[in-house]
């Protein structure tokens, strides 16, 4: 009974898949009202749609930060690419491919800069009350990679920050449902387009997307998107929100670096974006490195300028290995980084304005 | 011509197009200087980038089928504070022979700059793959290739196309080679008001179809039955069946400069974010069957300031307009389409 569910809901989503080929996606706030309509309760087009795959948010009401939890129902083969020059990581070491462990049970992604990681901290508690983790003799040891970004300047008091409290609630909220996006969890208090100086960013948040092949091959991600850089749609080429000029029309980061114009130098502390990249095809943990790796192109595709030394750009990958096709790492990792430009884009899009920054969404009125 | 006159002339070239006017390609950044030597026997060669004074450089490697010598040297950890040249080929593996060659002349003292007796001349090198073409997959660029190359470096415009490194490059193979354009080596410049200079110089045999991230639009890449672009990134997501990828047929090479001066581990930033460009101007990049490699140099010529994110910013925007050019810049060979030709 169970699979027939999981086979008609995999069905639907690939039809929806096949019927969406690359036409851009609905990308405005009205999207989220017209899909269920159509499809109820079945379409579910954010990484949650990777059967075995659940997520969770925690959003705290002191400032605008939180962190959220991508939860593995029984356990993935895990991979990373980081490639911004500002950091904060744990646990990734684990994930060279020369090295033991190659299963995840979880990662976080947070808010709160390197304080941020004690989010995992709660993350790990909550899979030892639930006997999940690594096998080591008597007891199992969660694996918890988790990475984070730096909100302490939006909205208030830098004090506050998710703790191990933050990680154990969006551990235990974590569902199969579509993810909720926008301004929540880890991307609560993200902004974009830091590279005209304060006063002229923009509100980001997360975002996720999946890709449905008719095979049954899902390749989804989640991308809470805090960059120096602008967001641009690779499918255009334009600017979806990033550097404000003082009318209320995007400046393009791009146009500004060509001018040579003048701009604050990023401070390294108030960037980085962090994602993750799921699939159901099974990889080996160097093919999971590999994913990563290109999925790390939907960074450089959605954000201009990517991968600066005030940005600490990490993408996690994970294969749960549930489907059990056929399928090229060539096309996993291509698919990947489309789904994460697409998540990419979706983070500004779904954003709504916050501490008095405003979203993409604020501007179109 | 006097220098007023020059200035005059610089003065009404549009702001927007702040390139050296006469030379928008790698040969900008003083103190470089590019040879292409391509055989006659099948369309292949190599591209030499030769360093007059001190460079220092970094490295990028991100496709999965590399074929790379001297590139731990470039490790910021590691000792060598400068590279001599560096060499781009065709040839897979075996036209790494190319930078013996250049090492020779380097070391026989023919280089701009003057070497001691014991000097160890410092040629990173990088290959992509074009023995399919053209046929005779024995005739590949060897050490005598990358000596031509270096003898015939000058501080003139690049030539771009169907040439040296590009010779036998190609593009848009996941339909299958029958379907692939060619490719070639294409070059672009930028130059601050400032006096910051970033260019870029890239040899495109990418397994993928080539972009333009201005538009979002294919310039060249896989070709449907009529000769039109297919577009990879629509036939991925609707689970069209693809050729499998097969490694022996691919790779982005290039290599990005500035004036600025930066330390080795600052080149290795630049050499990363440049990937960038790759990203963005090929898709999909990086794949088991690409080789992509990018070397970043700094001659440290130009003493103003500049940020670390904003050379590493321009190195990837010039060097996804290089990738741009080397199609659009490439001639028939082998009977393979090009970019011009459409439409």
């Amino acid at each position: 009974m169970r699979t027939n569910t999981v086979l008609v809901l995999t069905a639907v989503a690939a039809t929806a898949a096949v019927a969406r080929g690359f036409q851009p996606r609905d990308r405005g706030p009205e999207r989220a009202a017209l899909q269920p309509a159509q499809q109820p309760q079945q379409i579910n087009a954010t990484i949650t749609a990777v059967p075995g795959i659940k997520v969770g948010h925690f959003t705290l009401a002191e400032r605008p930060t939180g962190c959220t939890v991508i939860l593995v129902d029984g356990d993935a083969v895990g991979g990373v690419s980081q490639q911004g020059g500002a950091p904060g990581t744990r646990e990734t070491d684990l994930l060279n491919p020369l090295n033991m462990v190659d299963k995840v049970n979880a990662i976080v992604l947070a808010g709160g800069s390197a304080f941020g990681l004690e989010a995992a901290t709660g993350t790990v508690r909550w899979l030892e009350e639930h006997n999940i983790g690594w096998p080591a003799g008597a007891s199992r040891v969660p694996i918890v990679p988790a990475a984070i970004l730096f909100d302490l300047g939006v909205g208030g008091n830098p004090k506050v920050r998710p703790t191990a409290d933050c990680g154990y609630k969006a551990a235990a909220a974590a569902t199969t449902a579509p993810v909720p996006e926008g301004t929540i969890g880890a991307g609560a208090g993200a902004t974009v387009g830091k590279f005209g100086g304060p006063g002229r960013s923009m509100k980001a948040g997360i975002g996720s997307a999946s890709i449905v092949l008719p095979s049954g091959l899902i390749v989804a991600a989640i991308v809470a998107v805090n960059a120096v850089g602008d967001i641009i749609d690779p499918a255009t080429g334009k600017v979806v929100a990033g550097v404000r000029n003082p009318d209320g029309t995007f400046a393009d980061a791009r146009k500004i670096l060509r001018d040579g114009g003048t701009r604050q130098p990023p401070r390294a502390g108030e960037n980085t974006t962090i994602g993750v990249v799921a699939t159901n095809a099974k990889l080996s943990k160097s093919l999971a490195a590999r994913m990563a790796l290109m999925a790390d192109d939907g960074y450089a595709r959605a954000i201009s300028p990517s991968h600066t030394n005030g940005d600490g750009d990490t993408i996690f990958s994970l294969a749960t290995g549930r489907w059990d096709g056929n399928a090229d790492i060539t096309v996993i990792g291509a698919l990947a980084a489309e789904a994460v430009a697409d998540a990419i884009v979706r983070a500004a899009t779904q954003a709504t304005g916050a501490a008095g920054i405003p979203a993409a969404r604020d501007l179109r009125k | 011509m006097t220098r007023a006159m020059a200035v005059l002339l610089l003065a009404a070239v549009p702001a927007c197009t702040r390139v050296p006017a006469d030379n928008p390609t790698l040969t900008a950044i003083d103190g470089l200087m590019v040879g292409h030597h391509t055989l006659a026997e099948r369309p292949t060669g190599c591209t030499v980038i030769l360093a007059d004074g001190l460079v220092v450089a970094g490295v990028s490697q991100r496709g999965s089928a590399p074929g790379t010598r001297e590139t731990d040297l470039l490790e910021p950890v590691n000792g060598a504070d400068r590279v001599d040249a560096v060499v781009l080929s065709g040839g897979s593996a075996f036209g790494l022979d190319v930078a013996n060659g250049v090492m020779r002349w380097i070391d026989e003292g023919h280089g701009p700059w003057a070497l001691r007796p014991t000097d160890v001349p410092m040629v990173p090198a990088a290959v992509l793959i074009d023995l399919w073409v053209g046929g005779k997959p024995s005739i590949r660029p060897g050490a005598d290739c990358g000596y031509r190359a270096a003898a015939a470096a000058s501080r003139a415009r690049v030539p771009e196309g169907s040439v040296g490194a590009g010779a036998g490059a190609t593009v848009g193979k996941l339909t299958g080679l029958d379907r692939a354009m060619k490719g070639g080596i294409g070059s672009a410049a930028v130059t601050l008001p400032g006096g910051l200079r970033v260019a870029a110089l890239a040899a495109v045999n990418a397994l993928g179809d080539v972009i333009d991230p201005a538009s979002g639009a294919v310039v060249a890449g896989a070709r449907a039955d009529d000769g039109s672009l297919r577009d990879v990134r629509k036939l991925l997501r609707t689970g069209a069946p693809l050729q499998r990828t097969r490694v022996a047929e691919n790779t982005t090479l290039a290599v990005v400069a500035t004036n600025a001066h930066l330390t080795k581990a600052e080149a290795n930033r630049v050499a990363l974010m440049a990937d960038a460009g790759i990203a963005r101007a090929v898709t999909p990049a990086h794949t088991t069957a690409d080789g992509d490699t990018v070397f970043a140099l700094a001659t440290g010529r130009w003493r103003g300031r500049a940020d670390l994110d904003e050379i590493g910013a321009l190195a990837a925007d010039v060097l996804a307009e290089a990738i741009v050019r080397a199609v659009k810049q490439a001639t028939v060979v082998a009977g393979i389409p090009v970019a011009r030709d459409i439409k």
